[in-house]
């Protein structure tokens, strides 16, 4: 089962599988993660996935399912809507499941350098467009540069800038980025690719699943349309942006051929209460998500499958800690010890949430380390406060999208909570595109930080010095150090203890307060079989069926 | 009467413009820019300041207005469609041609193209509910009207006004509440697309239901207003002491003179039904222009906005001359001038 060329940190991961410090969970992750495919690794955790009692998937039928399409390129898609309407045509290099573990895809395994500066991407032999050509290394490496190339506009490049790219400022301040060294991304035969980073990086796989990381074909354009040649198991042949997409299989298919004859994706835009009324009528057999606020409707329908999962969803209320009085990190602890985060959990979002820790590592993480309860203490916060010089309290404006609407209540508990140690704070709910053209620089907001599967991916974007999502202005070179530490450890139960004092500094000084994960969750149609709720909310049509 | 109407279009065409300037400069000053919207939160600052480059955001507003109007009359090919750009923009008609529209940033299309359908389906919707509401109403008033300060009078024009009172969201979820969740009668949307279960007719029923309910009621008032006053005027007096019977009173003389007021209120809900039904649109997921205009709107969409303002204005225009043409046909004691 072992083989020689598996990462050195293999046989190690596996004494501890047997230790019993890590689970089988966390083994299967980061084993997964070093290159191991996954059904060795299941075989290495000396498990058969146990087989479920479940029927038969059907072939024929077709399904009608809520997701909002547009004619965007993939390289510049902004919503998981979109990424769902290409995902069915167009595929990745490797897929996060719904379980969070990363797995090859179109690759057929990956293996890192010990340093993790170097990653060796084995493409999958047999893969094949649309139009019967095969899919080769050259089409991965025409892919990567476009997507690493300023005017494709792509934010596969804030994602991979800090390893893959240079950055240089012109004469008149214009930033532009260019590959850190002409051989970053190397061809080394038809089928395999290397990678070659500036630093070490250990979420490589995870990126190369970023939504916009969508294979498109170098030989003609790559705007989402009819027609358009992909890798993937359906082919669109209808496609009227606002409207809907259907798709029909793709016979060449190079994998298990899709269940539906026909799949379609009806778009209601963003009038989220229409939903609900489609699918209680049968019009549409799944949607993308259910709000919290109609969970209770469609729990009450007999016809209707609810799926959920727990996530590392959790918006952040930040605080830019270059202004007044945010730059005090008395005054930012006094703000956090003021709030009690299950209660906004159980206001904002019922029992479709749970409490944050105020340092955006979740529960569901690989590497999530308990810290002790941090509880809400207005006494102290009060004695903060004043210390800080603040004894009658203070008043300011917290900026927040209109959309998703739990994102408002979770405020609105907070500012309330406030109250209490003399915070009066206003709420400006802005319009979601006018909040994000200046979620850098307001004072106070809240902004969405979506689920990734690692732990150091969000608090890699948003809390190291200097970064280009660093929207609090947040710069503590002890973390930066640990944050780094902990990006180049492969070892869970190593990262764990570094994660320990990467915790505990966001949480009391840090810039934030995230009180809320989210579950996500969504009503399928009884009749349809083979789906499961993905924490990002993927859909991937090829496993769906229809019941008689 | 020709001058007349030739009178009103210079008019309208002068409206048309400024208007059309005016949202350019709303546009400006609101907030989140296009190329932020196209690349999302994530791209950098300059990805988007390259892409504002290439969509000539970072022109001047007079510029920009310039050209819009430019490509719009075919003086100048639109410099979105240049392929060197790498925008993924081409309009199957060409270049330059009278009526460009440009493109829409948000379907990456021509706009006439993505207008085409939703055009089609607003004047569905629009029609289907005309046909409802214009009887109805004239019913309603001119039975109220004919009837004035009576019980029935009474009775009709309280129900009216409650009806009125509903804003067309809160009927839009009553209906969806008992039609839809309870009875299981009817699609809970209306995106036009059948289904084995639902035909397309039947998707038709509640946004047609709101319509009727926000129009009927304010209508029939008017209808009723007018007719009311009509009863007083000397020369119902006149036929009355020439022996005629009340119905035929109503019939012959008092419709024909109560019709001008509603009938120019009718023609502005005409207009509104084509663009203006936001609301009802968007609550049942109607393709049409009302909800492809907040769409756009939201997106900051220009050339989609501003072209679905222009066409609001064009109806509003032609409503509006038909109207007074009409008014001749019906009182010849009108002269337009």
């Amino acid at each position: 089962m072992s083989d020689k060329n598996d990462h050195a940190y293999i046989p190690r991961l596996r004494s501890q599988l047997a230790e019993g410090q890590i689970n089988r969970r966390e083994f299967l992750r980061t084993a997964t993660l070093l290159g191991v495919s996954a059904s060795a690794a299941v075989m290495m955790a000396g498990e058969v996935r146990p087989a479920r009692a479940q029927e038969t998937p059907k072939a024929g039928g077709s399904i009608r399912i809520e997701n909002k399409n547009t004619a965007a390129d993939p390289a510049t898609m902004t919503s998981i809507d979109a990424s769902n309407s290409t995902r069915q045509t167009l595929e990745y290099l490797t897929e996060t499941g719904a379980d969070n573990i990363t797995r090859p895809y179109l690759l057929e395994s990956w293996k890192p350098s010990e340093d993790l500066r170097s990653w060796t991407l084995n493409l999958r032999k047999g893969v094949k467009w649309q139009d019967g050509r095969d899919f080769t290394a050259d089409d991965v490496t025409w892919n990567i540069k476009r997507l690493l190339a300023d005017e494709t506009g792509s934010s596969v490049l804030g994602l991979m800038k800090g390893y893959m790219l240079n950055e240089t400022a012109a004469a008149d301040g214009k930033k532009s980025h260019s590959l850190w060294d002409a051989n970053a991304v190397e061809k080394v035969d038809d089928h395999t690719v290397r990678l070659n980073l500036k630093v070490a990086q250990i979420a490589v796989p995870e990126h190369l699943f970023h939504y916009s990381f969508a294979m498109v074909d170098p030989t003609a354009s790559a705007k989402f349309r009819v027609g358009i040649n992909g890798t993937g198991p359906f082919r669109v042949v209808e496609h009227n942006p606002g409207r809907n997409v259907v798709y029909e299989p793709n016979k060449n298919y190079w994998g298990n051929k899709p269940y539906l004859d026909r799949l379609e994706f009806v778009d209601y835009g963003d009038e989220r209460a229409a939903v609900p009324a489609a699918l209680i009528s049968g019009q549409i057999q799944g949607i993308l998500n259910a709000e919290p606020q109609q969970m209770p409707l469609l729990n009450s329908q007999p016809s209707l499958q609810r799926y959920e999962v727990l996530t590392g969803d959790g918006p952040a209320l930040r605080f830019r800690v270059d202004q007044k009085p945010f730059s005090d990190p008395k005054v930012r602890l006094a703000l956090k010890l003021a709030v009690d985060n299950a209660a906004v959990a159980k206001l904002a979002l019922g029992d479709m949430g749970s409490a944050g820790e105020d340092h955006m590592v979740a529960p569901v993480h690989p590497e999530y380390f308990q810290l002790p309860a941090f509880k809400q203490d207005v006494a102290r916060a009060k004695q903060l406060l004043a210390e800080a010089g603040y004894p009658n309290g203070l008043t300011f404006e917290v900026a927040v999208t209109k959309t998703p609407a739990y994102h408002v209540l979770v405020v609105q508990a907070i500012v309330e909570m406030w109250k209490q140690i003399g915070v009066n704070a206003t709420i400006n709910v802005m319009p979601t595109s006018a909040y994000y053209d200046i979620w850098t620089k307001v004072p106070v907001g809240l902004t969405s930080w979506a689920h990734r599967p690692l732990g150091i991916m969000n608090i890699g974007l948003a809390y190291r010095s200097g970064a280009p999502w660093n929207e609090s202005g947040y710069s503590n070179p002890e973390f930066d150090k640990l944050l780094t530490q902990a990006e180049s450890l492969a070892d869970p139960v190593e990262r764990r203890k570094v994660m320990e004092p990467i915790e505990k500094i966001l949480q009391e000084d840090g810039p934030m307060i995230q009180a809320t994960w989210r579950k996500q969750a969504t009503f399928y149609s009884k009749k349809v079989g083979g789906f499961s709720m993905h924490p990002s909310q993927y859909i991937f049509a090829r496993n769906l069926w229809l019941k008689a | 009467m020709l001058n007349f109407a030739l009178r009103r279009l210079s008019q309208l065409l002068l409206t048309a413009i400024v208007s059309s300037f005016l949202l350019f400069v709303v546009t400006e000053f609101s907030p989140g820019t296009v190329s932020r919207q196209i690349l999302g939160p994530y791209a950098l600052p300059n990805q988007v300041a390259q892409l504002d480059e290439k969509l000539g955001l970072s022109q001047s507003l007079p510029r920009r207005y310039l050209n819009w109007v430019s490509v719009l009359v075919g003086l100048k090919a639109n410099p979105l469609g240049d392929p060197a750009l790498g925008l993924d923009l081409h309009d199957s008609r060409g270049e330059r041609y009278f009526g460009n529209f440009g493109y829409s940033l948000m379907f990456k299309q021509p706009v006439r193209d993505v207008l085409g359908e939703p055009l089609r389906n607003s004047a569905l919707l629009g029609a289907v509910a005309m046909i409802f509401i214009v009887p109805l109403s004239l019913l309603i008033g001119i039975l109220a009207g004919a009837n004035a300060g009576t019980r029935l009078d009474w009775s009709i024009s309280s129900l009216c006004l409650i009806i009125t009172a509903i804003p067309e969201y809160a009927a839009g979820v009553i209906l969806l509440t008992v039609f839809v969740s309870y009875l299981g009668w009817l699609p809970g949307t209306s995106p036009l697309l059948a289904s084995e279960q639902w035909s397309v007719a039947s998707q038709l029923v509640l946004p047609v239901t709101v319509l009727a309910l926000a129009t009927v009621g304010y209508v029939a008032r008017i209808v009723r207003a007018s007719m009311a006053e009509t009863m007083t005027k000397p020369f119902v007096r006149t036929a009355l002491l020439k022996g005629l019977s009340k119905r035929q009173i109503v019939t012959r003389h008092v419709i024909r003179n109560g019709m001008i007021p509603p009938l120019t209120v009718l023609l502005l809900q005409l207009n509104w039904m084509v663009g203006g039904v936001v609301v009802c649109e968007s609550i049942f997921a109607y393709p049409g222009v009302g909800r492809l205009l907040l769409q756009a709107g939201l997106f900051g969409d220009l050339a989609l906005v501003q072209t679905i303002t222009l066409l609001s204005l064009a109806m509003a225009g032609v409503t509006q001359l038909v109207a007074d043409i009409s008014y001749v046909a019906l009182n010849p004691r009108v002269r337009l001038t």
